[in-house]
């Protein structure tokens, strides 16, 4: 998955800040979870991070102070434009249970402050390395690249999976949502699946880990052990072996599930070390937790797709994933060892609007990984891609939604037009007609009206014939 | 107002070790050097901890040389041992500020020279300044689209913050006047904390003319609170949370004849800008700038050129040295 940045538009403004999906989970945990998941310094640190610019700053002033301190003297440094934004981190900070609520005395909570004064300090645990093992000592250390590349191989296998449809990944996705089974055929991947595919590839990890920590739960599996062992991943260093020795059953478990999804490398599956690969170790940064060109798998970086007014595509690529995605919405015509040649067509499009996937989408992932010779047009204030291009897939969206279907009766065989026009008039007051028809004296109510409707025909019959 | 580049902060410590030993003795509020450099790599440790691409250079000005003790940039010197009970970055920041500061003053130092604080400002804004070229070049091979939401200044939001011990020296006026004004080219904020001794007039001026905050510590024993509140937040986060900003800022210059720090200078037009008096002392300054030889040739009747650049009777107090064209000025 190359890391070109998703096609989003921030300005830098305050509000545009998404605050990070795994601390709506950790608001969701009890008060207990919590105070448990703080005992430790590589959560706080962690979690620290995850958190928003000013929430973090408010917890590193209230670090060093002993006691309490007023909640107006705080509030005396807010301006008066920050006032709302103050109030906001204040509340996440609460509802996190860091910074307890109360409107006269702010304290941080007394487990949060002594173990992340401790992380900051240098202390608490952030992984055991493992021993210089004399009899394994000529063994080479483990290199960078090849934990980039069992990396990006494991990740790549798990999004490659998802558009080919082709195991203990499966059933993960299964249950985001970002796959699903359609009339009992094999997976096919979701429209949600396919704005995953859009996402860089650090929210797609956090996505995955979420559901995986929902997963936990279900599964009886300690919560607090699953998120602290995540967390001290993180906080470890890259190229380093830690031991395994010290970790809880629980975690054991993990590890697993963690090789599994490329965030940890063992040299094998009974090894008692294990190394953290970039993914985990940048879980807690916005930096790109993937090299892009390694080995088999060179995606440029800039984006490699060229897309004419003719609709053909050029895709400059030998990645499989990528044409993979490609595949699913443009016929593929040949295939050279470094390009794709397809075009955008009805039904390749009409292919992926079936499987969920929207105009939008397709149009949005074409401009994420457009080939910098497209980007060249924004220079020149034309669009990006070409707008008959995108204006047909657009059309194309709205021909599949040219029916639109509607529960309701049908009303017909009148006996005089009087009567027609009188059924009518009072269906048009309650504002159920969807269609009428008076030269054939009938009318679709829908089916909220019918009710009323009958009652009303039936009325009129019983007076007209008493 | 939270981007893909971290924030960067270069740290320039004075560590005059006779003013250090003052600061020990003083009676109200001591502070010996070992207890400052905890409460600073708890500081330290603060701007990497808040997150992970945040940058970080810590320069030491010694009695008359300056050296840079850490950039988080530089590979380790060596494969630092591993300690399970500690974070890898703040573990190695601290052996390795700690190390170089040891090295450093068990090194011969003339400790009656003064601290050479200009010359490590001087240093963190070169280091800046190749940092901000090589991360201008690195935006151009970004797509357009990138490049375009990313916005000028918000690639990173560099920051010099200047804690000294030393009094103002006079004869280090125009380097610090120098180094503002790259400072302010450059877009750097330069904030400053007087830990102990007299007010400096030129730190305080320097924050004052690159938008940072210049911060007299009066509780010493306080000082990793003030630190944080005042000068960890980034500049976004000012407009949110307010940092003590200066009522007061002290404008006087010093004399470029005599080096002393004056209320009162003349301005001369070209070469002296700011002298304490147009007293004989002075110089005779050359006629330089070519369009007064012309006036002067224009003259109907030939008098002999003005000896004296500084206008006569004419006092004008210097405020604000900011008209200064930095390009006539090299350091």
């Amino acid at each position: 998955m190359p890391t070109a940045q998703p096609y989003t538009y921030s300005d830098g403004d305050e509000r545009s800040y998404v605050p990070h999906p795994l601390l709506s989970f950790l608001q969701s945990q009890s008060q207990n979870t919590l105070t448990r998941l703080y005992q430790k310094p590589s959560s706080c640190l962690s979690i620290f991070r995850l958190l928003a610019p000013l929430e973090r700053q408010i917890i590193m002033n209230l670090l060093w102070l002993e006691s309490a301190i007023a909640a107006s003297t705080m509030a005396a440094w807010v301006t008066r434009e920050g006032k709302k934004l103050y109030d906001e981190a204040l509340t996440i900070l609460s509802r996190l249970n860091i910074l307890p609520n109360s409107a006269v005395k702010l304290a941080l909570n007394a487990t949060f402050k002594s173990a992340f004064r401790q992380a900051i300090t240098g202390g608490g645990s952030f992984g055991v390395p493992a021993e210089k093992d004399d009899r394994h000592d000529k063994r080479q250390p483990v290199e960078l690249e090849a934990l980039d590349g069992f990396a990006l191989e494991r990740w790549e296998t798990i999004l490659h999976y998802m558009v080919s449809s082709g195991t203990g990944v499966l059933f993960l996705l299964q249950r985001s949502g970002l796959m699903a089974s359609l009339h009992n055929s094999a997976l096919q991947i979701t429209s949600a699946g396919f704005q995953f595919l859009l996402h860089s590839p650090h929210d797609q990890l956090w996505d995955l880990l979420l559901q995986y920590l929902h997963l936990a739960e279900e599964r009886q599996m300690d919560l607090v052990e699953v998120l602290g062992f995540i967390f001290m991943l993180s906080t470890m260093e890259l190229g380093r072996e830690y031991s395994t020795e010290n970790l809880s059953g629980t975690q054991k478990a993990m590890l697993e599930d963690l090789r599994d999804y490329g965030l940890i490398w063992q040299r094998k599956p009974s090894s008692r070390r294990f190394s953290p690969t970039r993914l985990a170790t940048t879980l807690t940064s916005s930096s790109p937790p993937l090299p892009t060109s390694t080995g088999t798998s060179s995606g440029p970086q800039e984006g490699f797709i060229i897309l004419e007014t003719n609709y053909r595509v050029y895709a400059y690529t030998d990645n499989p994933l990528q044409t993979a995605v490609l595949n699913l919405f443009v016929t593929l015509k040949y295939r050279f060892p470094n390009l794709v040649v397809g075009s955008i067509t009805r039904d390749s499009v009409k292919k992926a609007l079936s499987n969920g996937i929207t105009a939008d989408q397709i149009i949005s992932y074409l401009v994420t990984h457009a080939h910098p010779q497209m980007r060249r047009n924004v220079i020149f204030k034309n669009p990006l891609l070409p707008v008959t291009v995108q204006d047909q897939i657009r059309l194309w969206e709205l021909e599949r939604n040219r029916l639109k279907s509607q529960e309701g009766y049908l009303y017909t065989a009148f006996a005089s037009q009087a009567d027609y026009e009188f059924v009518l008039n009072y269906a048009k007051e309650l504002g159920v007609v969807l269609w009428e028809n008076p030269t054939k004296r009938c009318f679709f109510g829908s089916l909220e009206g019918h009710a009323n409707i009958k009652g009303f025909i039936e009325r009129r019959t019983q007076a007209g014939s008493s | 107002m939270d981007n893909h580049f971290g924030s960067h902060l270069s740290v320039v410590v004075d560590l005059s070790p006779a003013q250090w030993h003052r600061a020990a003795a003083d009676r109200d509020s001591p502070l010996a050097v070992d207890a400052f450099v905890s409460q600073l790599l708890a500081f330290l440790n603060a701007h990497i901890a808040l997150k992970h691409e945040n940058s970080l250079a810590v320069f030491a000005a010694f009695p008359g040389k300056s050296v840079m003790l850490y950039a988080s940039t530089d590979p380790p010197d060596r494969p630092t041992p591993i300690d399970p009970n500690s974070y890898p970055p703040f573990k190695r920041l601290d052996s390795t500020v700690t190390a170089r500061i040891t090295a450093q003053l068990a090194a011969d130092i003339h400790p009656e020279e003064p601290s050479a604080l200009v010359g490590a400002i001087t240093k963190a804004l070169c280091c800046l300044s190749c940092s901000s070229r090589h991360c201008e070049s690195n935006l151009l091979f970004l797509p357009d689209i990138n490049r375009l939401s990313l916005g000028h200044d918000e690639a990173s939001d560099p920051r010099i913050l200047v804690l000294s011990v030393s009094p103002d020296l006079a004869t280090s006026y125009i380097p610090i006047m120098n180094s503002i004004f790259s400072a302010q080219k450059l877009k750097i904020t330069i904030d400053a904390c007087q830990i102990f001794g007299p007010d400096t007039v030129f730190l305080q001026q320097a924050a004052h003319l690159t938008g940072g905050s210049y911060l007299y510590l009066d509780r010493r024993d306080a000082l990793l609170q003030y630190l944080i509140m005042s000068f960890l937040p980034p500049p976004p986060i000012r407009k949110v949370l307010a940092v003590p900003t200066q009522d007061r800022i002290d404008f006087r210059a010093a004399c470029f004849c005599h080096k002393n720090i004056v209320d009162i200078g003349s301005c001369a037009q070209s070469a002296y800008p700011s002298s304490a008096s147009p007293c004989p002392s002075v110089p005779p300054v050359e006629q330089s700038s070519p369009s007064k030889h012309y006036s002067v040739s224009m003259l109907p009747v030939r008098r002999p050129a003005p000896q004296h650049q500084t206008v006569a009777g004419e006092y004008t107090p210097v405020s604000s040295s900011s008209e200064w064209d930095p390009g006539h000025q090299r350091i």
